[in-house]
């Protein structure tokens, strides 16, 4: 016993002590070292689970791909209602579009990336922690849905426009080789009520040339490549329910229980 | 008799002759009450907020509302699902009694219209002349008037075994007295009847001494059992706990800016992972299981929670005859040759070991054979001598099976010795005699033997046989015969002395005309042989059972209604009094002082008379059963056994008390565990009982103690065993609440844990064998030693528990990490997570996550969660094996039904898992098989703690350890 140290020798005295004097202060004694133990084992375990992760790429992805879509102008609900002759219906949806299109301002892409080959991804090989160069996506890409000539993204004139956007996932290569593109439809009701809709970059793709993503840590200034949708005539003073899609290999959409992978809804109703 | 037209109209009047049953709860009564009962109130709140939420959120239109609606349903089934399993093991317990009371409809022969007609006894009237025969039952309350060497047995009414007779006289104002009334339900008897019996109907159903007796038992409350009360107080406890915690988290929710029907759904949340709601189906399983463990034991358990309450019995006060003793009377001792010999009593002798050598014993042998009128029923020769029956009274029963045991064929013996001429006992002679030829040929002379009251046979003696030869009866022979009759008397044995005589050839030539009634033969100057002393004798199994309770902490107080000197040297022998033990009045006798000097305290045993006791207050009753520790209440009548009964409950006892006539349904009813005969048991008895001795043996009452002391101790490790993961499923919610996480564990993920996988594993504690010896140990108190006590509450509560919460987040925050969401960022996190419209949410990585797919991960994280918990509990089950000493002095493989717990509860898991993961309305995804793994060490830890605690508590008891680890 006298190889034991001190306090484990105070310890077990007190675990075999009788005096009633010290009991309440011996159990929160006692928990206050069960729980400080527990949770240094906590920490350790976490740690030591943190460092088996990857900084750069996370250790499983099959949960986040394939991608999902999301749309811009984003206030709280897939509904875009406005009137036109009231900006005050339609400004809220022009400003979050002006706010989401600042990293894409020219300036700040040519500052920031580089010009890349268009047609084919972009892959820089290299150690994993070295940082990767991202590709200029430039608003003026976005023609008559950049908002340079027309701030108010057509919404002035009933012909709004919407940005769509393919979610980020780390490594992947959407199309396998061709560019993923986007169409829309009416989804439900009569095909008429959406006549025409003009599509930007490039007829509605998404360049290869902005693939791999190579995630936060050393891809910092990679911004999403975007598709604009100008919908130039749609019915008025109606809801248009419009379903958008991706087109391309690899590219699911028809999955019934998650309605915004490879797709999105949202309905139009704007009143002249 | 009555003519049938006049009877109808008394029926019509009167009603049926028969017993009203006891009021019965109908059946929708007791259904609806195990719906509402225990945690099932908690349940349906939660039901009914759910379907409160449902409806705002269909309302408003949010996509998971119909979550809300399933969940509530899931609650009301499993409410209505519990709710149906305990009613149907409650009617099962129920239907044991039906068989019993299934009673073949007795037929009486009753004279109407001048005729005699067999009728059913139900339609007896009062005013109806009905005839009896030996062996019927008497069908209602009747006056003889006309009777005949008639005799009942009313031991199903008053307990007392012997027979009584009957007559057409009136002899004592109260009718329980008197000669000439025969009682409902009594036994007529077969073998004392000559003739017939006829009797009128003075009383029917409800109005006979038996029915007002049977309506004075439903009279007496039912009290909750104490198993009842120790798990009220556990629900109490549980609910406590989960209201609190709810109503807190409520409160903290709505302050932290949460909407209120969000923290309504929080609420919900709290209540299922707080109510464990397998659990109380898991105990009444565990109790049935018990249950039919002791009905092996021939121990029948009527209501299942009776099983327990023998386990915390403190007092037990047992009946004499047929409980302790054999109920049959045997030959327990000899005397002849002045000397006293015992005889083998034992429930299953086949030869007698004493020394038959002596010339004297051949004698005596032929006097006890031929002297006695009982005769084995024909038709049993390959049956055992002691089980064979017996046509004759219970002392000449004795005598026969003793002769047949020595002797051989008694039959025979009785062939070979010609009866000649016979003069039955009667009360007034107090002899019996007969005479015979002798089966020597050559000897022509006849041998005339009698038996009777030792003293009487005395008086006619002249002669003793001392080693088979006839000596002189001086005055120091006679000394010595009363030495020795007075010490078999003071055993409480029944005392027979034998005499015979060879009746001289010459004065009784072959051709004599013996007359019984002028008595032309010599009936004194006989020749004294010997003494035999019976005694109904303790069953073998008894005395060990009784020091087994003893040890046990149990006290035994004997209840008879016979004699104090019998019931005192019953006592002796079976070890109730024990052999160094005196009463009061043996000091007395001792230091040869008047009793009233005695210090009652000295005196450790005591025998009081049913005289002295219906003098008594409650305080005086009181002051015997504190100051006494060996007690006999001998001559008491049934209905004093009620104020017995009511005094021990005083002191705070749990009471078992044995009975098998109607007299004793009220003490039934009142004691905490009513013991009825199932042999020797009246119906009202069984009825009134909680539980039935199938072989009317005292020994199988301590048996049913020690399962009933073992259920308690494994409940308490079933019940912690499921109380620790509560924590680990309510961890959950608060820390989803307050640090605003994606939801770790979803409420029908926690039904899955508390239905699914933890049933079996904490029904397999229920087989767990005794850690050290039960019966070694006194009684646990009513009120201190509670199932669910503080330590164990707060053992696994906030060790164990909070050790199961960790490491199932330990697997929750792996999950979320290897998919890219490391714990910083869930953070927080949970109104975007969420938010239905937001589909492209950041994780730690940049990349961007759908609903659908955040819901998924979600799901993922709840199976990660539920088999870390399923895997943690693996461990719990292995350490609630023992509370004290380490698993391996138990034995891990010595519970095999502990293995079959942890293989179905590893089976469901991985069936839910990877079977059910596609049912998306489950919530449980097919998980990674690492996962599996990531709470192991906590398990480990679990075991490994555990085992520290128990070393502590064996090394250090009465410590501060001891006294806040051990539950």
């Amino acid at each position: 016993s006298s190889l034991l140290p001190k306090t484990v020798l105070w310890i077990l005295d007190c675990i075999n002590s009788e005096c009633p004097l010290c009991l309440p202060g011996l159990i929160l004694f006692f928990y206050f070292v069960l729980y400080l133990f527990l949770a240094g084992m906590f920490s350790f375990c976490m740690y030591m689970m943190l460092l088996t992760l990857s900084p750069y790429t996370p250790t499983h992805r099959d949960r986040v791909s394939p991608p999902g879509v999301m749309i811009r102008p984003y206030l709280h609900g897939f509904t875009i209602a406005f009137n036109v002759s009231e900006p005050s219906t339609w400004k809220p949806y022009v400003n979050s579009m002006h706010h989401f299109l600042q990293a894409y301002n020219n300036n700040v892409q040519e500052e920031k990336n580089i010009e890349c080959q268009a047609g084919q991804y972009f892959i820089q090989d290299g150690a994993e922690s070295k940082e990767k160069k991202a590709c200029q996506f430039k608003r003026s890409q976005l023609h008559s849905c950049s908002g340079i000539e027309d701030p108010t993204f057509g919404y002035s004139t009933g012909q709004p426009c919407i940005l769509l956007k393919m979610n980020r996932i780390i490594g992947y290569r959407p199309g396998y080789g061709t560019p993923v593109s986007v169409d829309c439809a009416i989804q439900k009701g009569n095909a008429s009520a959406l006549r025409s809709v003009d599509f930007y970059p490039g007829n509605g793709t998404f360049d290869l040339m902005y693939y791999p993503y190579y995630g936060k840590l050393t891809h910092v200034n990679y911004t999403s490549p975007l598709v604009a949708m100008h919908f130039t005539d749609v019915k008025k003073n109606d809801f248009v329910p419009i379903q958008c899609r991706l087109n391309g290999e690899g590219i699911v959409s028809d999955v019934n229980k998650d309605r915004f992978l490879g797709r999105i809804t949202f309905t139009l109703s704007i009143t002249m | 008799g009555l003519t049938s037209a006049r009877a109808a109209e008394i029926l019509a009047r009167d009603g049926p002759n028969a017993l009203t049953p006891p009021k019965s709860t109908p059946e929708i009564i007791k259904f609806l009450k195990q719906m509402v009962g225990g945690f099932s109130i908690l349940l349906w709140v939660g039901a009914f907020l759910c379907w409160i939420a449902f409806g705002i959120q269909l309302a408003q239109g949010v996509s998971s509302a119909f979550d809300n609606l399933y969940l509530g349903v899931v609650l009301a089934l499993v409410v209505i699902l519990t709710g149906i399993f305990a009613y149907y093991q409650e009617a099962k317990s129920t239907n044991i009694m039906a068989s019993f009371s299934k009673m073949i409809p007795q037929q009486a022969l009753v004279i109407r219209d001048a005729e005699k007609k067999e009728v059913p006894a139900e339609q007896l009237v009062v005013g109806d002349v009905v005839e009896i025969k030996g062996g019927d039952r008497i069908p209602a309350d009747i006056r003889l008037i006309f009777a005949q060497g008639c005799k009942v047995d009313n031991s199903s009414l008053t307990g007392e075994s012997e027979p009584q007779s009957r007559s057409c006289d009136f002899t004592h104002e109260n009718p329980l007295e008197t000669k000439n009334i025969a009682f409902y339900s009594t036994t007529c008897l077969e073998a004392f009847l000559p003739g017939t019996a006829t009797g009128m109907v003075i009383n029917t159903g409800d109005h006979t001494i038996i029915g007002r007796i049977a309506s004075l038992a439903s009279g007496v409350g039912n009290e909750k059992t104490p198993i009842a009360l120790e798990i009220e107080h556990f629900v109490h406890i549980v609910a406590g706990v989960a209201v609190s915690i709810g109503v807190l988290f409520f409160i903290i929710a709505v302050s932290m800016k949460y909407k209120v029907l969000d923290s309504i759904i929080f609420l919900i949340g709290i209540i299922v992972a707080n109510v464990p709601e397998g659990l109380l189906a898991t105990v009444t399983v565990s109790l049935s299981l018990t249950a039919k463990r002791m009905a092996k034991k021939n121990c029948l358990v009527k209501n299942l929670e009776a099983v327990e309450t023998l386990g915390s019995t403190s007092i037990i006060c047992s009946d004499k005859t047929g409980t302790l003793t054999q109920n049959r009377m045997t030959v327990a001792h000899l005397w002849f040759d002045n000397q006293i010999y015992s005889a083998d009593t034992s429930e299953d002798q086949t030869t007698q070991s004493f020394d038959q050598s002596s010339q004297s014993w051949p004698a005596l042998s032929k006097i006890v054979a031929l002297c006695n009128r009982a005769e084995f029923k024909p038709g049993q020769g390959n049956l055992p001598i002691m089980k064979r029956v017996v046509v004759g009274d219970a002392s000449e029963t004795a005598l026969l099976k003793f002769s047949e045991v020595v002797l051989g064929d008694v039959m025979d013996v009785r062939k070979r010795n010609r009866k000649l001429a016979e003069i039955p006992f009667n009360s007034t002679n107090k002899f019996q005699l007969s005479i015979h030829e002798t089966e020597d040929p050559n000897d022509k002379r006849f041998l005339l033997v009698m038996k009777g009251a030792p003293e009487r046979i005395l008086e006619r003696c002249s002669t003793i046989m001392i080693n088979g030869e006839e000596k002189p009866l001086d005055e120091e022979r006679a000394e010595a015969f009363q030495t020795a009759y007075m010490e078999l008397g003071g055993l409480g044995e029944r005392v027979l002395g034998f005499c015979h005589l060879y009746l001289p050839e010459d004065e009784f030539p072959d051709t004599y005309p013996f007359d019984t009634d002028s008595m032309n033969f010599p009936t004194s100057n006989l020749c004294f042989v010997g003494l035999l002393s019976m005694i109904d004798p303790p069953r073998s199994t008894v005395p060990d059972a009784v020091s087994k309770c003893r040890s046990a902490g149990i006290k035994v107080i004997m209840v008879t209604g016979d004699h104090p000197i019998t019931a005192k040297a019953i006592a002796k022998s079976v070890g109730i009094i024990s052999a160094n033990s005196e009463t009061v009045e043996d000091i007395a006798k001792r230091l040869n002082v008047p009793v009233e000097q005695v210090n009652k305290e000295d005196a450790r045993a005591a025998v009081i008379n049913g005289m002295e006791l219906k003098d008594m207050t409650a305080e005086q009753l009181d002051e015997i059963l504190i100051n006494h520790s060996e007690i006999v209440f001998a001559r008491t009548s049934p209905q004093q056994k009620l104020i017995i009964v009511e005094g021990c409950q005083r002191q705070d006892a749990v009471v078992a008390v044995t009975g098998d006539g109607v007299n004793d349904s009220p003490a039934l009813k009142k004691a905490d565990i009513g013991i009825a005969m199932g042999i020797a048991g009246s119906d009202a008895a069984k009825n009134a009982a909680d539980m039935i001795l199938l072989d009317d043996n005292f020994a199988s009452i301590v048996t049913g103690v020690e399962e009933g002391r073992l259920i308690f101790d494994n409940l308490k490790k079933t019940i912690a065993y499921t109380l620790t993961k509560n924590i680990a499923e309510l961890c959950p919610f608060l820390i989803y609440i307050i640090a605003s996480i994606p939801l770790p564990i979803g409420t029908i993920t926690i039904l899955f844990i508390d239905l699914g996988t933890d049933i079996i594993p904490s029904v397999a504690l229920a087989y767990e064998k005794a850690e050290s010896d039960i019966m070694n140990r006194r009684p646990r108190h009513k009120k201190r030693d509670r199932l669910v006590n503080e330590q164990l509450a707060v053992y696994s509560y906030l060790q164990i528990g909070i050790l199961q919460s960790i490491g199932a987040f330990l697997a929750y925050f792996t999950v979320y990490a290897e998919q890219g969401f490391l714990p910083y960022t869930l953070l927080g996190l949970r109104v975007n997570w969420e938010n239905d419209y937001n589909n492209d949410i950041e994780d730690s990585y940049g990349q961007e996550w759908t609903r659908y797919q955040r819901t998924y991960l979600q799901w993922t994280g709840y199976t990660a969660f539920f088999v870390s918990i399923t895997i943690q509990q693996v461990a719990d089950l292995i350490i609630r094996k023992t509370r004290r000493n380490s698993l391996f002095q138990q034995g891990l493989f010595r519970n095999k039904v502990i293995w079959v717990g942890i293989f179905s509860q590893i089976t469901i898991a991985l069936i839910l898992c990877y079977g059910l993961g596609s049912v998306t309305a489950l919530n449980f995804t097919p998980l990674r098989v690492q996962y599996w793994f990531v709470a192991m060490p906590y398990a480990i830890l679990i075991w490994v703690y555990d085992e520290i605690r128990k070393l502590f508590i064996r090394q250090y008891p009465g410590s501060w350890w001891d006294k806040n680890m051990y539950y």
